[in-house]
């Protein structure tokens, strides 16, 4: 059982702060402030995705994608990316996470669900922009006086990613 | 070219193929990685001639199941027909020229094309065409309007690769004692292995033998290229100690490395599951088993653009070394373009728990993602860019390590085999047959 939490709600405006901050810490690379808002239980990931005809449904495979993490894979990602020979963030990249289009529904275990459309842009260098749509479904659980991050399930659009490597997080 | 490899010759007009890679100095000259002419004479000579990786059958397991893949840059469809037989045709109407089959992959009991409606069985026979009573039998002839069928079509244990010439000798021949090797990572259990989930698939601005030379056996790379890894203790401390093992020559083209790792029962066989290594000792020939037994690491190139990696790494700070395989296709797109398509493969037998860890192990550590690899594409784009320079191109790039080493005897595979994984034998060997299928009538001679 699901139930909507309507647009401007309280309940709405706390998912919508997290969202917001969320972003801000990782547009400002304070990944170590972002694992605090992962539950230890998260699983983070990003399934593949292939251009079907419509009968075969969405594309996706579950089974098979570009993140399937779990709290410890994420901190090692953190901690690697805070070594000083991670190239592929050495020199960082500049990343805009714009997030919108919330819809909150509230699970019976009191934990939110949210769905967010994103576009993430990274510039490297001087290079051009890489731009990264999609859907974000996350699972937020109540822990103390605020939210953790217990799933996230990003639906990129691409089929083919239109970038070298993924080495920021969504 | 000289001892410090300073490329000779105008900077113009059409280049002298042969002069750009020097095997006995160790040098490669850095317009073969930007040129567009270089581009063009690879898909005419090497690309258009060559045996080229389309799909593995566990990928259309069902009648009239097909994926669409790329042989020299044309779209390629392969499918199973209802005869069980997989086929691969050009992905092109026999009437406009329309794109058949506009999906990566799916499953149909005919092609019909979206265009003007010609319909297709999935054996590639004209079956159909709109308003067939309009035509008399001289302008319409369905049998000689099949699909356009890839000129050579063969399977090597489920590999199915695919070859644009007549010439060109057949996939056994053309793979050689590569075969000796593919066995030992595909065809290891009686099942064999299947891929697992569709290809990961992403575009990175590099030439595709930037990729090709470092899955050539390039292992030295991996201290300061993944020095993170290095820094989070997930490598071994001494930078030389991964430096033992053999680069091989399996034949012409084609060649790896096989690199020990620990000296514990963990680390044999790759560090596949212990439930699988019996059958492993079985179903291998003494040699290729002992080669098995006795690595923990292989990374090789099946010329000229399929690539692979057995390997056993952490994908967190908490798990276990865990094995993966994974095969790659570097399809050039561009001169300094690659379409890169990567999969993971699993043994039939394996466990739902191993399909899990080796998974997890994977994409943890190599795709796009990947703590490894995103830092290589980071050193092939780059790479790629500087080397556009016409200052840079006035300087060789230097493959010259280990090349005095003479070959190790005592290694049990067939091939030249050299001694230690460090070293610059298997790069050269890849561009000395890149030179021969750009410079010669029959390379294969």
């Amino acid at each position: 059982m699901t139930q909507p939490v309507p647009v401007g709600s309280a309940g709405y405006n706390i998912v919508l702060e997290w969202l917001y901050r969320e972003a801000a810490l990782l547009d400002n690379m304070d990944f170590t402030a972002w694992l605090d808002l992962m539950a230890p239980e998260i699983v983070y990931e990003m399934p593949t995705r292939q251009s079907v005809y419509q009968k075969d449904g969405e594309g996706y495979d579950p089974d098979f994608g570009f993140f399937a993490e779990s709290h410890s894979s994420l901190e090692t990602r953190v901690k690697r990316l805070q070594t000083d020979q991670a190239w592929a963030e050495q020199p960082g990249s500049r990343t805009r996470h714009l997030v919108s289009n919330l819809l909150v529904d509230r699970l019976a275990d009191g934990s939110f669900l949210a769905a967010t459309s994103f576009l993430v842009t990274r510039i490297r260098s001087d290079l051009p922009y890489d731009f990264f749509t999609g859907q974000r479904r996350d699972v937020l659980r109540p822990e103390g006086d605020g939210l953790l991050l217990a799933k996230r399930t990003i639906l990129i659009d691409q089929t083919v990613l239109k970038s070298y490597n993924l080495s920021i997080f969504f | 070219m000289g001892q410090l490899g300073v490329t000779e010759g105008g900077m113009t007009g059409t280049i002298d193929i042969a002069r750009l890679v020097d095997q006995e100095g160790g040098h490669v000259a850095r317009r073969i990685y930007t040129d567009p002419e270089v581009f063009e004479r690879e898909q005419e000579s090497l690309f258009r001639r060559a045996w080229g990786f389309l799909a593995h059958e566990s990928e259309v397991p069902g009648a009239g199941d097909y994926v669409e893949r790329q042989l020299a840059g044309e779209p390629v469809l392969v499918i199973r027909g209802r005869d069980g037989t997989v086929r691969a045709f050009l992905n092109s109407c026999r009437h406009r020229g329309m794109r058949l089959c506009r999906a990566d992959r799916g499953s149909a009991s005919f092609l019909r094309c979206p265009y003007h409606g010609w319909a297709y069985s999935p054996e590639g026979d004209l079956v159909s065409v709109f308003a067939e009573e309009l035509y008399d039998e001289a302008h319409l002839d369905k049998s000689a309007l099949g699909l356009i069928p890839v000129t050579q079509l063969d399977s090597y244990k489920g590999f199915v690769f695919g070859c644009w010439s007549e010439e060109t000798p057949p996939l056994p021949e053309f793979l050689g004692n590569m075969r000796f090797y593919l066995d030992i990572l595909v065809a290891r259990t009686p099942g064999g292995a299947e891929m697992v989930g569709p290809p990961q698939c992403w575009e990175v601005h590099t030439n595709w033998k930037f990729a090709t030379d470092n899955f050539t056996g390039d292992n030295f790379h991996l201290y300061t290229a993944h020095g993170s890894i290095a820094e989070l203790g997930l490598l071994p401390p001494d930078p030389m100690s991964l430096a033992f093992g053999n680069l091989v020559q399996a034949e012409r083209g084609h060649v790896l490395h096989v690199v020990p790792g620990p000296p514990i029962p963990e680390a044999e066989y790759f560090g596949l599951p212990m439930e699988l290594r019996p059958a492993i000792e079985e179903t291998l020939s003494p040699q290729q088993a002992e080669i098995a037994r006795g690595h923990s690491f292989s990374v090789g190139t099946v010329f000229p653009n399929l690539s692979f990696m057995q390997v056993m790494v952490q994908g967190d700070l908490r798990s276990p070394p865990t094995p993966f395989l994974s095969f790659r296709l570097w399809q050039p797109t561009g001169p300094t373009t690659t379409k890169v398509w990567s999969w993971l493969m699993v043994e039939k037998e394996a466990s739902p728990e191993y399909r899990k860890a080796t998974y997890e192990a994977y994409v943890r550590t190599f795709g796009p993602s990947g703590i490894f690899e995103q830092d290589d594409m980071e050193n092939w784009e780059e790479c790629t860019r500087v080397n556009k320079g016409a200052i840079a191109q006035r300087y060789n790039l230097h493959h010259g390590m280990a090349l005095h080493l003479p070959p190790d005897t005592d290694f049990p595979g067939p091939g030249t085999a050299w001694p230690g994984s460090y070293g610059e034998r298997t790069q050269l060997c890849f561009y000395g047959e890149w030179k021969r299928w750009l410079t010669e009538e029959e390379p294969w001679a």
